[in-house]
């Protein structure tokens, strides 16, 4: 019954979209009632949304896509989350963040009525695209022709509470750029001022926040459940959510400085249809199975075609539009050798080609296959030292960007910057000669700290100290800033100061990492509702009284016959130490501990950032 | 000058989607990899038999006659799923030789698996530490090669094949 509501609201939903995008020919309908039309297509998307999720909170295997993705032992919240945890039902999600973003966005007042009504028209039309994608290729509400009284389960790697929450978050940033997308289109049609650049700046800025709290979760996810002990491995998914994180995080930029020039106003609109193109090309990439991954949920040769042709339709008539009509002719770009308006433009060109740099390496293995008929990857090294070297100077520029003028080639106060430059260059050098120089693990070191020197000094030498929401309001740049530095330390030191040790242990056998001593316990088997589990105990550092139990080990899910890696990790607040059961042999366990320095400061700049981004959409 | 620079990003637009419909229409699946052993001398393997560990099969033993490798496990849902079809092959050329390589899985349960579903293989070859599987490259479970009368590999497929995969792919090689 369920499944046939969410149908039913799923094709009326794109039935209102029709409607509404020929209302303007056709039928003249009013403002008011236009608005009301988008808001019923918006709750009648939910409701089929809500519909799917509801057969999966009662296992209703009638539902086929319940039975090949549900199992009635699973626990609540998997149940719920399974929902997205499939293609069919995360392209429902996609289609209903999609709606939520048109239905709050025909709640803002103060702007020109026929501006919204175009931006929501062309909502309208992508809600048409991705609804016709679905109802045609991955319809989550087929009747299942077999009577079961148990479904088949959901992939044992993706149950996880952090993953249960990612792909929402991610979604909505992803799809958040579809109303940047349509702002900005909306904006070159309706070439009468710049009220629209000022409306785009609160929702990029909201949709970047969403996708980087959903990039972080991802990666936060692999780092504990996939136990290899990393938090980025350059898989070809991770490159797609990076590619719209980094256009925009340009946006987000150009939106802040934009001051009604001409050329900025060109490069604001590229990069909105950009931001969104790259997001539909990431979901085309995803879902056609070209690549394959922990994300491609399965290969269709007719759900590629139609991804790609909704990508080529979106984008071409994005360019096109943006190649045909030109915004107002207003004040040209004050460009000087080093002012707020240059650092800008250049972190732009090198966000841009950063962009580029992997969407090459990304479709690379695409076009070789293509031509050449072979299987090639394109992995950690080439990105390493392509994308990281593009960026080191944006970093670098960012960190006095704030506080260059706007007119003059001036900094104010350069003289501390030069100075506590040179402090910290020389501090950073002997710290790392002691510590085994590392040309990488140098540069790291010394652009985070100097982000965060600059923005501090920044900070206290521009503003008076005072403890109000204002005053984090306007400091809230630096704010960013910091949280960039310290994502760049934790960055640098997990990936240049890590350490790797391995062991056969049998139980009850003592150890030493990093001094520490450390005791095997024992292993242990439970069972658990859904799976079985096998731990291994660990006591760390046992001399000192301050005993810390880690328990690694794996899971077994007997309904997907899955086995899982559960890293066992102690967050210290300067290092994770993390720890690896592996196989058994000859009565002995084999363990790998690595210690990863300063991996808390990653996930703790990040938060910053998001709640920087936060505070950011709150300031007028 | 500038409308060629404006132009760019269509251009680029035109190249990717090209390149990526040429993918989806060339029937290319991440599924069925170009093989580098395509074509190429099938990889020597030694293998004993799941049932009695003295009997012993190896490259040589597969000569002379067009022989159809499967890789499959008892842990494997797809493997089920294609296992019936072996059946109709053997009943639909039984000149053809099936050799099942067991991968990874303790002998028990493979005796078990291949007494509930039937057992279509004329030989199954254990392959308990998944090294033969990695003389072939098998990227994971099941995956099915075609091996013809002068031992060169001339199919692969990864996945469970199917009826159409039978009829379209495999039966106008045999």
């Amino acid at each position: 019954m369920s499944s046939l509501i969410g149908f039913l609201s799923l094709v009326f939903a794109i039935g209102i979209n029709l409607y509404l995008l020929i209302s303007k020919y056709l039928f003249k309908i009013k403002n008011k009632r236009f608005k009301l039309f988008v808001r019923l297509s918006s709750l009648l998307t939910l409701l089929s949304f809500f519909s799917l999720m509801c057969a999966y909170v009662v296992s209703d295997f009638s539902n086929y896509n319940v039975f090949q993705n549900s199992h009635s032992n699973k626990p609540m919240i998997y149940k719920i989350s399974g929902t997205w945890g499939n293609h069919e039902g995360s392209m429902l999600l996609w289609l209903s963040i999609l709606s939520i973003y048109s239905f709050f966005f025909s709640f803002i007042k103060n702007i020109e009525d026929n501006f919204q009504r175009l931006t929501l028209n062309i909502q309208a039309f992508l809600h048409i695209l991705f609804g016709l994608f679905i109802v045609l290729t991955s319809n989550p509400f087929l009747v299942n022709s077999l009577f079961v009284e148990e479904g088949l389960g959901l992939n044992p790697i993706l149950q996880d509470p952090g993953l249960a929450v990612h792909p929402p978050i991610l979604y909505a940033g992803y799809v958040g750029y579809s109303i940047v997308f349509s702002i900005a289109i909306a904006g070159l049609f309706h070439n009468k001022d710049d009220e629209w650049l000022y409306i785009a700046k609160r929702w990029s800025l909201i949709s970047w926040t969403f996708l980087t709290g959903g990039i972080a979760l991802g990666s936060y996810w692999a780092y504990y459940e996939l136990g290899w002990g990393g938090w980025w491995f350059w898989d070809p998914v991770e490159n797609i959510s990076l590619m719209p994180w980094i256009a925009g995080l340009a946006l987000v930029h150009s939106l802040m400085m934009v001051r009604g020039e001409q050329a900025l106003k060109r490069w604001i609109i590229f990069l909105s249809i950009l931001c969104f193109s790259l997001s539909v090309f990431g979901t085309f990439l995803v879902r056609s199975g070209i690549l394959t991954s922990v994300h491609s949920f399965a290969a269709d040769a007719s759900r590629g075609l139609f991804i790609l042709l909704i990508f080529f339709i979106v984008t071409g008539f994005g360019f096109l539009v943006f190649l045909l009509k030109e915004p107002k002719k207003s004040n040209p770009l004050n460009l000087l050798f080093i002012n707020k308006v240059s650092a800008l433009v250049i972190n732009n060109i090198l966000m841009v080609i950063a962009t580029l740099t992997i969407l090459l390496g990304t479709i690379y293995p695409i076009i070789i296959e293509v031509l050449n008929n072979k299987r090639i990857s394109v992995g950690g090294p080439y990105f390493n030292s392509t994308v990281i070297p593009i960026m080191i100077p944006g970093f670098l520029l960012m960190s006095i960007a704030p506080v260059l003028s706007w007119q003059t080639n001036k900094i104010k106060d350069s003289k501390k910057y030069a100075l506590g430059f040179i402090i910290l260059s020389v501090a950073v050098l002997i710290q790392s000669y002691f510590l085994d120089f590392n040309t990488w693990g140098f540069v790291g070191l010394l652009l985070g700290f100097w982000i965060i020197t600059a923005s501090t000094i920044a900070i206290l030498s521009s503003y008076k100290i005072k403890f109000s929401i204002k005053f984090f309001q306007i400091i809230n740049p630096h704010i960013a800033h910091i949280g960039v530095g310290l994502a760049i330390i934790g960055i640098t030191c997990s990936s240049v100061f890590k350490n790797e040790l391995d062991f056969n242990l049998n139980e009850g056998d003592e150890f030493n990492v990093i001094g520490k001593k450390v005791l095997f316990e024992k292993i242990e088997t439970t069972n658990e509702i859904n799976f079985q589990a096998l731990r291994g105990k660990f006591l760390f550092d046992i001399e000192k009284n301050r005993l810390n139990q880690i328990e690694a080990g794996k899971n077994y899910y007997p309904v997907s016959k899955m086995i899982t890696s559960e890293a066992g990790i102690l967050h210290q607040w300067n290092r994770d130490i993390y720890f690896i059961l592996g196989d058994q042999k000859d009565n002995e366990w084999f363990v790998k501990v690595l210690i990863n320095p300063f991996v808390s400061f990653i996930w703790l700049g990040v938060l910053i950032m998001v709640v920087s981004g936060l505070i950011g959409v709150t300031r007028r | 000058m500038n409308r060629i620079i404006i132009l760019t990003p269509l251009i680029i637009l035109l190249i990717i989607c090209i390149f990526s419909l040429a993918y989806l229409v060339s029937g290319k699946d991440p599924h069925k990899p170009p093989s580098a052993l395509l074509n190429k001398d099938v990889p020597s393997f030694e293998s004993s038999s799941l049932y009695d560990s003295k009997e012993i099969i190896n490259t040589i033993d597969i000569k002379n006659k067009k022989t159809l490798i499967n890789f499959f496990a008892s842990w494997c849902s797809p493997c089920k799923i294609e296992h019936p079809l072996f059946f109709e092959i053997r009943k639909k050329h039984p000149e053809l030789y099936l050799l099942g390589f067991n991968h990874k899985d303790p002998s028990s349960d493979a005796k078990k698996y291949l007494e509930d579903d039937g057992n279509p293989y004329d030989f199954v070859g254990v392959d308990a530490d998944g090294l033969i599987a990695l003389e072939f490259g098998v990227f994971g479970l099941p995956e099915t090669y075609l091996i013809n009368e002068d031992g060169k590999i001339i199919f692969k497929f990864m996945g469970p094949i199917t009826k159409d995969v039978l009829k379209n792919e495999i039966e106008p090689l045999l």
